[in-house]
């Protein structure tokens, strides 16, 4: 017997124990009716050939590995960033609870969000019912200050009418009149993550500033010199919004980030649980349609609350694709600079110089390089962008929600680096795509979430975290990447990786150990 | 900017009806636009000339998504400059097209197919089946419904439940019921119901068409009476039509559907329905 | 309501009685009435918990329970190693439960084994529309060619399959045909069907009994029987539970020709009607099945409880009941085998965790199959209660639970808080959606789905690692830490 109660086993050498592995081994053997063990290495190396990358590129209908969610995820993440806010998920149940799971093993947080817990009657008769007890139910236990309604793909199919259905729950009186209860149509089969975010912040100013749905005058646009921030959905929006507001703070101008989820995701362990935290209240929400100009850090995220937000209200809008780096980051503070008319301050250029001065000291460990990477179609952006600075070669590149347009544009990227001669971008692929990818064309490192942990086992591409979800390790959303500060963030879990490897390759001793070295 | 649209059971002269009026309404100088929502895509054929126009859907299907669709792709210009989209969908028994006509309408309204048209005009399959047939009917999309009818029982019944489904949105959104059309199908005592039902509704019948073989002339050469031969009664018979549904604005009313037994009792008084006699309900013939 | 900790079992009974009240109180008038239903206490020789359950969740109030596509995808067929199991639908559902389960297996993921990956058919619009049945043909062609060494395919159908009347049925027939009889199943375990994961256990049960079971008639045994064939029924191996209770059953004389379905594979599905005995863990999910092989071939199953080592030897003996001297004396040697190692575990944590209290909402056999385990610690489980389970669930929770236990079925997130923070419990077991929540609270916690990615905590090696982690979870330095000193 291998347990032992003074050193407990846990189940990674538990079961690597003799008694176990003999026991496996058998019941390989005598009843699972294996692959004959040659049949299944001759499959495993052809799964690493040109041929099997053909086949596997000419998939048009199985996906497998996709990096990407579908649209309610996104929604629920823009509706936490308004304070006091609800999420309310019309359609069936087990959705919501998968949203909330996937939010606390990224955030290691709790994440609120209710269901109208539709069931097959629903999917016949409608689900206005499931709205106006929900609504009333929402209401009373929670005390949101707001509610935001999106839904699943089972009230989008049945074609259920949520401006039309929450009129009728007002007037069933689940939520007084004036309560605010803005919302959007999210199908989970168009679009993704992103989408949902686009579409709930879209909804959430068409309701605050358009009317209230015909229930309110629209806003009276009075133009002022604030300038609004969105963040898109932004797996490090932690650190981000932090370090964003650190930066405006520093350069002194009129800002408000509307949709703020820094809080909600990182609250205290003091004692009490807050279903709530920070965000963007409905009074700054309101009055963001004065801004003289609406920034998005996430383009993909934003196209279609942009693009209202511009003819609707005529503010001035500036996209960015998630910089990060040293020209991302100067790209941003200029054009803030250009917008408020203040300077950068030189603690800026300071912080500037000190990451120019880390890439200097480090980029020798990363020239060359050559990296896959995998994240939301904003994030690739950055990161191409900081590792074409850093002088590595970003060889692979694939967004599975990424449009043609997307892969166009980093595109043009690569044709304009030097460093970017031989890479391609790979719109729509999954993450068995990049599996081929890794084989016929290798790489030095990864750059992707979590899940590209199996790519690392099968092709023994070294793996930095970097993206969303991130379920295995522990606590980097509450680091920034954005900014001067948060660039170093980003450079230091990329050499982190780099001098691991170095010394997991030189650390046999009498063999390879000469290069073991003590300084690098 | 006007949104209309006709529903109706299938068979009943719809689309045909439909398309006269706008014809007519162009004829008066409008401009018009016309969705077609029924996945047989036959709102538009007389109009375009055409056996059926090119759908939202299969364009959309064939190139990926709508999202890589252009307006010009699936906007065809008919007659008078006629404006014509066809939403599209399904084989009949497989998929959703009560979907296909949301994805539909969110692609017109987001591509600016609704700029610079006077009448917007949505021709509607049959029943409203499921919540996506009731998406011209939600708020900020149809203001007014006409019914086409007839005298016969299941084109009223039909009428009645489309009133059923304008009820429910009539209180949230500002759907209307404009008023019942009812195309004759020469039954007996068929304007006298046609009043009554509209009565019953809380509306009014606001135009009986005549039956009239010229319509099936035009059709044959796949246009509308007004443009084969705009000389002849029938065509009158359309513009009348369209200039009391033109001076129709704004009077629409929320309608009050009646139940089936109300149907049935109604059916009755004009002896259109015999007395049920409860003992031979599900009484099978005798043999010989 | 008194604020002092409630001593006697009266004091107890008239405490939870006026918490559930207040609870109530907060709901909507048709909510509460509901509600009420599904909140009570156990009563000293109740043959029930005096609580409704399986019925559809109130809208709007948060509840914790999943749906039927995760009851099949993510319980039952998910962890069938050697078979493909494709999300139909939407990439969301597949998504989210993407390897988030700890189902452990022995296998080369991605060519003869597959349970770690995402298969999706990401319906798009024009998918819902046109319907989706020549897409999913074509997902089979794919499958066979890109996977050729796998041994089977499941459809796990998505909410918006059942709704545009596609027909999995049809293609998964038409495919069996094509590919020389391949077992491919079709579940229609939509979203939306019943009220919980349960129907989605249920559905996949029957779809095994229709689309294995009834296909294999005629055919040989692949294996050699012996007296002593039993089969695991309902271990989903998390973290490696089924490993460390297959090497008792081992241990006692029996021989174990399947595992449902933890490091499952479909020989071994196919393998069990020739069983003599099943052994059942999780009656929750897999009783149907159960009954159905009992009724169709004969083969017996027993319920069983591997946590804690005095359920350990009670279930030992139980199982060995159905057999001969044998393995009866099979069933002492393994109990003493251990006996040694319990008992350390036991003298190690029994001090550290003795008298503590532990509320549990759980799915569908741990809010009672554990009680024992915690006991054997010296802890008291003060409340319980199930996600998704039915009154049978309730009736054998009884032989678990004390007088005057607190019981919530289908328990919202409003309530849950609300009964921790009252009662305020040394411990909280439950999932991860109500981890972060109490640990916030300052309450120490423990996921009771995915032993908080550790355990397992089956049999007797693992309940070390039980006695481990809770003491970890309840004596960890940081619960001292949580209120600032200023």
């Amino acid at each position: 017997m291998p347990q032992n109660a003074d050193n407990v086993l846990d189940h990674f050498d538990l079961f690597r124990q003799p008694e176990y592995r003999e026991m496996l081994a058998n019941k390989k053997k005598n009843f699972e009716s294996p692959v004959a063990e040659a049949e299944l290495q001759r499959v495993v190396e052809w799964t690493k050939t040109w041929d099997y990358r053909e086949k596997n590129f000419a998939r048009e209908a199985l996906t497998v590995n996709p990096a990407k969610a579908c649209q309610p995820l996104g929604a629920v993440f823009a509706a936490v960033g308004f304070e006091g806010t609800i999420p309310f998920v019309h359609g069936s149940q087990g959705c919501v609870a998968y949203y909330r799971s996937h939010f606390s093993r990224h955030f290691k947080e709790p994440s609120s969000c209710v269901s109208s817990s539709m069931t097959e009657d629903a999917a016949v008769f409608g689900g206005l019912n499931n709205m106006i007890d929900g609504l009333a139910n929402t209401y009373n236990l929670y005390k949101p200050k707001m509610i935001s309604v999106s839904t699943t793909c089972m009230a989008e199919v049945i074609g259920d009418d949520l401006n039309a259905f929450i009129k009728n729950a007002k007037e069933k009186g689940s939520v007084p009149k004036e309560f605010d209860v803005p919302f959007a149509h999210t199908p989970a089969f168009v679009g993704s993550h992103i989408t949902g975010y686009d579409n709930v912040m879209k909804g959430i100013f068409e309701h605050f500033w358009g009317g209230k749905a015909g229930t309110a005058p629209k806003l009276d646009r009075v133009e002022n010199d604030q300038i609004n921030f969105i963040t898109g959905f932004d797996p490090y929006t932690v650190g981000n919004v932090r370090e964003l507001k650190r930066m405006f703070d520093l350069i002194g101008f009129n800002y408000k980030i509307v949709c703020d989820n820094s809080d909600v995701w990182d609250t205290p362990t003091d004692g009490t649980f807050r279903m709530f935290d920070g965000g963007t209240t409905i009074e700054e929400t309101e009055k963001a349609v004065h801004a003289k100009a609406t920034v998005s850090m996430q383009e993909y995220c934003t196209e279609k609350t942009l693009k209202y937000i511009h003819e609707e209200w005529k503010h001035e809008i500036v996209p960015f694709n998630h910089p990060i780096g040293v020209k991302g980051t100067d790209e941003f503070l200029l054009k803030i600079s250009e917008l408020t008319g203040r300077p950068i301050p030189d603690q800026l250029k300071l912080e500037r110089g000190r990451l120019v001065d880390a890439i200097c000291d480090s980029n020798t460990h990363i020239h060359v390089k050559k990296f896959a990477i995998y994240a939301d179609p904003d994030m690739c952006i950055g990161l191409v962008s900081f590792l074409l600075e850093c002088g590595a070669e970003p060889t692979h590149v694939l967004a599975t929600n990424g449009s043609k347009s997307w892969a166009e544009k980093v595109e043009k990227m690569l044709a304009d680096s030097p460093f970017g001669q031989n890479c391609h971008v790979y719109p729509g692929r999954d993450l068995w795509h990049m599996r081929s990818l890794l084989f016929t064309e290798p790489v030095d490192f990864l750059i992707g979430n979590t899940y590209g942990k199996y790519l690392e086992r099968d092709t023994g591409t070294p793996l930095i975290r970097i993206g969303f979800p991130i379920f295995d390790r522990h606590h980097h959303h509450r680091y920034p990447v954005w900014g001067y500060q948060g660039g170093l963030n980003v450079l230091v879990w990329i050499l982190d990786r780099v001098f691991e490897e170095i010394d997991k390759n030189t650390i046999v001793p009498a063999y390879s150990d000469f290069s073991y070295d003590i300084i690098r | 900017m006007r949104q209309i649209a006709f529903y109706g059971k299938g068979g009943i002269g719809k689309s045909t009806t439909s398309q006269n009026t706008l014809a007519c309404l162009a004829q008066d100088g409008h401009k018009i636009l016309i969705v077609g929502c029924d996945p047989k895509a036959d709102s538009t054929r007389l109009i375009l000339h055409s056996k059926a126009q090119d759908t939202i859907l299969s364009l959309a299907a064939a190139a990926g998504s709508v999202e890589d669709l252009e307006i010009e792709d699936v906007m065809k210009v008919g007659y008078l400059d006629i404006r014509c989209v066809e939403s599209g969908g399904p084989e009949p028994g497989v998929g959703c097209a009560g979907r296909g006509v949301i994805t539909s309408i969110n692609f017109l309204e987001e591509n600016g197919a609704y700029e610079d048209v006077d009448y917007v005009s949505y021709d509607v399959l049959g029943d409203v089946v499921c919540g996506g047939f009731a998406m011209p009917i939600r708020e900020n999309k149809a203001q007014e419904i006409y019914i086409v009818m007839s005298g016969e029982m299941m084109a009223m019944y039909a009428a009645n439940n489309i009133s059923k489904g304008i009820l429910k949105y009539a209180n949230s959104g500002g759907v209307r019921l404009g008023a019942l059309v009812c195309n004759e199908r020469q039954t007996d005592k068929e304007l006298e119901l046609a009043e009554e039902l509209a009565k019953k509704l809380g509306t009014f019948l606001i135009h009986f068409v005549p039956r009239d073989n010229i319509v099936q002339h035009a059709e044959l050469r796949r246009m509308t009476v007004v443009e084969y031969a705009p000389d002849s009664k029938q065509a009158d018979e359309y513009r009348t039509l369209s200039r009391k549904i033109h001076a129709n604005k704004g009077n629409g009313i929320i309608p009050t559907p009646i139940t089936m037994d109300e149907l049935e009792d109604m059916l009755m008084q004009f002896g259109i329905m015999k007395q049920v006699d409860e003992s031979q309900v599900g009484v099978v013939a005798a043999a010989g | 309501m008194s604020l002092s900790a409630p001593e006697t079992i009266e004091e107890i009974k008239q405490r939870n009685k006026e918490l559930i009240a207040e609870v109530l109180e907060h709901y909507p008038e048709k909510s509460r009435k509901n509600r009420a239903k599904h909140l009570n206490q156990f009563q000293e020789g109740g043959k029930d918990c005096s609580v409704k359950s399986n019925i559809k969740s109130v809208p709007g109030v948060m509840t914790i329970r999943g749906c039927a596509y995760a009851g099949s995808k993510g319980v039952v067929w998910g962890p069938i190693k050697d078979m493909i199991h494709i999300s139909h639908g939407p990439v969301g559902c597949g998504q989210y439960s993407w390897a988030a389960r700890r189902n452990y297996y022995i296998g080369t993921t991605g060519v003869d084994t597959f349970v770690t990956m995402q298969f999706t058919s990401d319906f798009q619009e024009k998918d819902i529309v046109f319907g989706g049945d020549k897409k999913l043909a074509k997902i089979m062609d794919e499958i066979m060619e890109i996977f050729p060494l796998n041994h089977g395919v499941t459809v796990q159908s998505e909410c918006p399959i059942g709704l545009i009347g596609d027909d999995i049925e049809a293609v998964s027939k038409q495919k069996s045909k094509e590919y020389g009889g391949k077992t491919i199943v079709p579940v229609r375990c939509e979203g939306f069907r019943g009220v919980s994961q349960s129907l989605g256990h249920h559905i996949a049960n029957d779809s095994i009994r229709d689309w294995v079971f009834d296909k294999m008639e005629g055919k040989p045994c692949p294996i050699e029987l012996t007296n002593y064939d039993v089969a695991i029924i309902g271990d989903y191996n998390i973290g490696g539970d089924a490993w460390s209770s297959r090497i008792l059953l081992e241990e006692m004389g029996l021989r174990v020709i399947a595992q449902w379905s933890g490091d499952g594979t479909i020989a071994e599905l196919e393998a069990t009607p020739k069983a003599k005995l099943n052994v059942l863990h999780c009656y929750r999910s897999m009783n149907y099945i159960s009954r159905h092989m009992e009724e169709k071939y004969g083969v017996p199953w027993v319920e069983y409880n591997f946590f804690g080592h005095s359920k350990i030897a009670e279930s030992l003996r139980t199982i060995a009941s159905h057999f001969d001297d044998k393995i009866k004396e099979g069933a002492e040697r393994v109990i003493e085998k251990y006996r040694a190692l319990s008992d350390a575990v036991i003298e190690k944590y029994r001090p550290r965790l003795h008298g503590r209290k532990v509320m549990l909402f759980v799915g569908g056999l741990r809010p009672r199959h554990v009680i024992g385990a915690y006991e054997d610690l010296g802890m008291e489980v003060v409340g319980t209660g199930y996600e998704f389970g039915h009154n049978d669930d309730y009736q054998r929770t009884t032989h678990y639970v004390k007088d005057g236990t607190l019981i919530y079925d289908d328990v919202t997130g409003f309530e849950f808080e609300k009964f921790v923070e009252k009662i305020q419990p040394d411990l909280v077991g439950s999932g991860i959606k109500e981890k972060y929540v109490f640990q916030k609270m300052g309450v120490p916690f423990r996921q009771m789905h995915s032993w908080d990615y550790s355990g397992p905590y089956h049999g007797y090696d693992c309940f070390a690692i039980f006695a481990r982690d809770m003491d970890m979870a309840i004596n960890a330095p940081v619960w001292g830490l949580t209120k600032a000193p200023f």
